[in-house]
């Protein structure tokens, strides 16, 4: 199968891989995986206090080149977004974005299950 | 579980796998969905005799090799090539104990609701940790320690494949347990992020069996 190119460009040149520091509680992390085949991913937003728009993302993702495009591109698109904007990106759009083909939907899934268990842990440790 | 012995279509002897007739030589018609068991002649249950898959494999790969159908007529020709994919993927799923459960499970859960995303409590860190420790140990020189770590992979998946045998036995008895069917679901869900994991790993680090 091949990858489109924006899909190898993401591979070959990811970004924002790295980590946030879990326990500062501007920092929301999410972990998901794909039982179907083993993948694994790892979004993290950290969040301004003041005006709560998501100021830096980071992503580790093992899996395949579609799985760790769909998270480089997610953590490009939270960047800038207040949490809501955020929560209201859909998997659809990063299907459109990268042109995945139907047997990897499953990963912009993911990518979209990773921004919203990062939002909710964020949520959960700033509840007023 | 009961399993039938089906009978040739054409000469009526009693049919080894559903594929092919070996005392007459003809082809099944195939239903449109084939059961993998039937096609390796095997009882449908998570144990089963590797010789004889193997031997049923070989047997039937000559039977069907593409080279006795070059000047055959196009149907026979059609049916020998669709019969062959079906033979392969019944053996590559069959062989292997992980796509053999998931392939069973799927058969035993059709008409039930499983949550099919299950994993053991804290299971999703565990194996991020390991990614992450994996990527150390190929970046390293550390042939020892990654021998380590495929050998405790190697353990948790022979684990897995121990629960696998005792959860189908107790499905055979009670095809209706739900929860004994989840629980396969949560095992086999965990054992395909092993394999994620095993499959990273070069040959010089994983361990010789």
């Amino acid at each position: 199968m091949a990858y489109s190119e924006k899909v190898i460009d993401h591979y070959s040149d990811p970004r924002n891989v790295g980590s946030l520091d879990k326990s500062d509680e501007n920092v929301g992390t999410g972990l998901v995986g794909a039982p179907e085949c083993g993948d694994v991913m790892k979004l993290q937003i950290q969040v301004d206090p003041v005006s709560k728009e998501i100021i830096d993302a980071k992503f580790k993702t093992f899996g395949c080149g579609s799985a760790i495009a769909s998270s480089s591109l997610a953590t490009e698109w939270v960047k800038g977004k207040s949490i809501d904007e955020a929560m209201s990106i859909q998997n659809t759009e990063i299907v459109e974005e990268l042109s995945l083909p139907p047997v990897k939907i499953h990963c912009s899934v993911l990518a979209e299950d990773a921004i919203k268990a990062a939002i909710s842990d964020y949520k959960s440790r700033n509840e007023d | 579980m009961a399993f039938e012995q089906p009978a040739c279509q054409t000469c009526e002897s009693t049919l080894i796998s559903r594929l092919f007739c070996f005392s007459c030589n003809a082809f099944q018609p195939l239903p449109r969905e084939i059961d993998l068991f039937e096609v390796m002649g095997l009882p449908i249950a998570f144990e089963i005799d590797s010789e004889e898959l193997e031997e049923l494999y070989q047997r039937l790969s000559l039977e069907l090799h593409p080279d006795f159908f070059e000047t055959a007529p196009e149907a026979e020709k059609r049916l020998s090539e669709t019969a062959l994919v079906i033979l392969n993927r019944a053996y590559n799923t069959l062989r292997d104990s992980t796509l053999r459960a998931g392939y069973l499970l799927f058969l035993l859960a059709k008409d039930k609701k499983l949550d099919e995303r299950t994993l053991p409590v804290g299971f999703l860190q565990q194996m991020f940790n390991m990614q992450e420790a994996l990527d150390e140990l190929l970046n390293s020189d550390d042939t020892a320690a990654l021998i380590r770590m495929s050998k405790d992979l190697q353990d948790r998946h022979k684990k897995i494949e121990t629960s696998f045998v005792s959860l189908f036995k107790i499905i055979e008895d009670s095809p209706e347990d739900l929860e004994k069917l989840q629980q396969l679901q949560t095992y086999l869900n965990a054992d395909r992020y092993l394999r994620r994991l095993v499959d990273r790993i070069p040959e010089n680090g994983l361990l010789q069996n």
